[in-house]
């Protein structure tokens, strides 16, 4: 039975569940549910959920150890010096793995009966070719051992698969029974629903929190993987990045600081471009707009974070990058000759501050709208102008706010990709000419994971290292945030 | 000393008039919320606003310094003159003579700086002060007339945020004194505080008066009674009854009046 299937009878079960536990509500209340302490669907949400929850649990949990346990037994078949001839036990499992998925396609399919293929034998059948038959392909052809091993993970799993059935309709039988039986007048159904229900938000807020340490996890032990590989005084400390594409050759120079200071550069643009703009931009829209200005400019303006960054990064590469050009470039309209190409820092920067300023400017604008009412009658009751209002008194008590709304878009200036990838070039260098090609560390991990390069060598491993780094430093930039509009919230009441 | 304030408030009832207020209309919107009010208010003494809540008394009050400019639905009629000059004229900047009208609210609201900014605000943006001297001066001088010098004297650059609800309003006080006002316009000032706190701000007014004509909005009439000298009742937009506070609660001519101060209506 195959797993869907038993999830889809432990539901329906629990559908009857529902039913069952409602009529036996009313029933036990002599059908006035005004005796009953919870509402009627309370009772039979206690019946459903006590037939589900517990059944699933268990089939997931059996889903999960079943393999481990058949892979343990199974792989003690294979005898050391198979493992020695096929490279590694993981490979000679997999292998196990498919011959076993092939019998049962080719008893599926007809090609085999059941007996044929519990009693096949490596000699005497050709086991590759009639598997190939069926469809299914294998690399190499099957030893006796494989197929033994591939044999008894097959019955292993069969038994497995039925008593998981048994075992999951079983639970959800007896999660119900018991469930019915608790039904009573005085069962406070509804708080035990209730606290279900707690649990369900429990789950949902630790998926969140596991996911992130699963993520950090996993870069840190690739991270570990790679400093074994390449040492880490060059990766922090060297002033030039230059991989090797020869595949497993070495002899590459991985070092982050060209690529830190692109990233600075580039983000430190961005903010000087977006930061001014979207700061008068939410002074202007939360102090000064009419209402019909705001309720029309506002949505515009939030307009420009939907679009895709890949459009922001195509806007850089065919229409800024040309233009600074033809103002900063050999034969531009200052004669400066500063700028070589369209792709360059300032490109690259300039339309990610574009990018940045809805960012900037709606969270300010939300952040200054929060400053009390109050506060501005106070302040042009004592005679100041609207803008010396502005100035010196929403401004101040907005700051934390503003300095928070400044450091998640500087985080998400630090963390862009696609901007950078079309517009500031691929060349890693450390220069001061903001004209110049540079790269960051996020266009340079895309760099290092694509392709076809092994997975194991330090030039693909040092992704996660940038990775990790850039981890760091936004973290260390919310943290930062965090700590600030903490520290300096005003206490308006 | 006890003669001299009688001399004082003797003097100050033969005074000229500080603001009248002539057919004054004010509508948000369709709502015409102040009818054909006339006022005159006389310059020191105390003079209370009494009236239940949506009445109008705040927004008249709003008239006097021209907050109501702030709200954009809000259309004022009518003529109102402070020693004589029309205030609603075009060539009055509604900013400076916020400056001469001072204005308390409510709810205590000091800005999110150190009380001595909080106090030196008004001097700066008037540029009252020539020099860091002078402005500590007109700080001190205005902290001691908030009557709260003595507490605060020794902290004024702790933010003004981290006082009491009683000492942020006496700062808010001091904050509007601070400006040389000549009017000092008083929303409620004291429903936000407890009773202590109310005393210490009550006491104060009294003690303004002797500088300022001080005109307070307030739901208690008890707080009327106490601090004020004149007395005005308005119901419904309407001005109902105009006098001395003591006539007004011992002795009121209007039914409405009587029935408002009596607790029947409100």
């Amino acid at each position: 039975m195959s797993n869907l299937m038993l999830v889809l009878i432990v539901l329906g079960l629990g559908a009857v569940g529902f039913v069952l536990g409602r009529s036996r509500a009313m029933s036990v209340a002599g059908g006035d549910r005004r005796k009953l302490h919870s509402l009627p669907v309370y009772y039979a949400a206690h019946v459903g959920l006590n037939t589900i929850v517990p059944a699933l649990l268990l089939l997931f949990g059996w889903m999960i150890v079943q393999p481990m346990i058949i892979n343990s037994s199974v792989s003690g078949m294979i005898p050391a010096s198979a493992i020695e001839e096929g490279g590694n036990l993981s490979l000679l499992m997999s292998d196990v793995r498919r011959v076993a998925e092939g019998l049962d396609i080719a008893v599926t399919q007809g090609a085999m009966t059941v007996s044929e293929a519990t009693n096949l034998s490596a000699d005497a059948d050709n086991v590759r070719d009639k598997l190939a038959a069926v469809g299914v392909a294998l690399g190499s052809d099957v030893t006796t051992d494989t197929l033994h091993a591939a044999q008894r993970y097959r019955a292993m799993a069969a038994t497995g698969n039925l008593w998981k059935s048994i075992v999951a309709i079983g639970a959800a039988l007896i999660g119900m029974a018991v469930a019915l039986r608790l039904t009573a007048v005085a069962f406070r159904a509804r708080n035990v629903v209730e606290r279900g229900i707690l649990m369900v938000l429990i789950a949902a807020a630790s998926i969140a929190v596991l996911t992130t340490l699963g993520i950090v996890l996993s870069l840190i032990f690739n991270t570990v993987e790679f400093f074994q590989l390449y040492p880490a005084s060059d990766f922090f400390f060297s002033l030039s990045w230059n991989p090797s594409f020869s595949g497993r050759g070495g002899g590459s120079e991985l070092g982050i600081l060209p690529l830190l200071w692109g990233t600075l550069y580039i983000s430190f643009i961005a903010l000087l471009v977006a930061v001014p703009i979207g700061l008068f931009a939410a002074i202007y829209l939360s102090e000064y707009a009419s209402n019909p200005v705001r309720s029309f400019a506002k949505p515009l303006l939030e307009l420009l974070a939907g679009i895709p960054t890949i459009v922001y990064g195509l806007f850089a590469l065919l229409t800024v990058g040309p233009m600074l050009v033809s103002v900063f470039g050999d034969n531009g309209a200052l004669g400066v000759g500063w700028m070589q190409g369209g792709t360059a820092v300032m490109t690259a920067g300039l339309v990610m501050g574009i990018m940045l300023i809805p960012f900037v400017s709606s969270l300010s604008d939300d952040i200054i709208n929060a400053v009390p009412q109050s506060m501005r009658d106070g302040s042009l009751g004592l005679g100041a102008t609207h803008s010396e209002t502005v100035r010196q008194v929403i401004l101040p008590a907005a700051l934390p706010g503003i300095v928070g709304a400044i450091l998640l878009a500087a985080s998400r200036a630090i963390g862009e990709t696609m901007i950078v990838v079309l517009g500031a070039g691929a060349a890693a260098r450390l220069s001061m000419n903001p004209f110049d090609a540079m790269t960051t560390v996020t266009a340079k991990i895309v760099s290092q994971l694509t392709g076809d390069s092994d997975f194991a060598s330090p030039e693909a491993l040092v992704a996660f290292a940038l990775g990790i780094t850039l981890f760091v430093i936004t973290l260390g930039l919310n943290v930062i945030a965090l700590f600030i509009v903490r520290k300096y919230r005003e206490q308006y009441e | 000393m006890e003669d001299m304030i009688q001399m004082d408030r003797a003097m100050s009832t033969e005074q000229d008039i500080k603001i009248s207020a002539n057919g004054v209309q004010v509508y948000y919107g369709e709502n015409h919320a102040i009818k054909d009010v006339n006022v005159e208010i006389q310059d020191k003494m105390v003079t209370a606003f009494i009236g239940p809540s949506g009445c109008g008394k705040s927004t008249f009050l709003r008239c006097i310094n021209r907050m109501n400019d702030t709200i954009d639905i809000c259309r004022v009629e009518g003529d109102i003159r402070i020693d004589g000059e029309d205030i609603y004229d075009a060539r009055v900047d509604p900013v400076q003579l916020r400056a001469k009208v001072g204005m308390v609210f409510q709810k205590p609201n000091p800005f999110p700086k150190s009380i001595y900014d909080n106090v030196a605000y008004g001097p700066k943006i008037h540029g009252l002060a020539r020099n860091k001297a002078e402005l500590d001066e007109i700080v001190e001088k205005a902290l001691r007339r908030g009557a709260i010098w003595d507490e605060v004297k020794d902290r004024l650059h702790a933010p003004g945020t981290g006082l009491s609800g009683g000492q942020q309003q006496r700062l808010c006080i001091a904050r509007a004194v601070a400006t040389e006002p000549e009017v000092l316009l008083m929303d409620e000032p004291c429903s936000a505080l407890d009773p202590i706190a109310t005393a210490q701000v009550e006491e104060l007014i009294d003690e303004l008066r002797q500088n300022y004509s001080v005109v307070i909005v307030t739901h208690s009439m008890q707080q009327a009674a106490r601090v004020s000298q004149r007395t005005a009742f308005f119901h419904l937009g309407n001005l109902v009854e105009f006098g001395d506070t003591d006539k007004i609660f011992t002795n009121p001519e209007d039914p409405r009046t009587e029935s408002y101060i009596s607790g029947r209506i409100g």
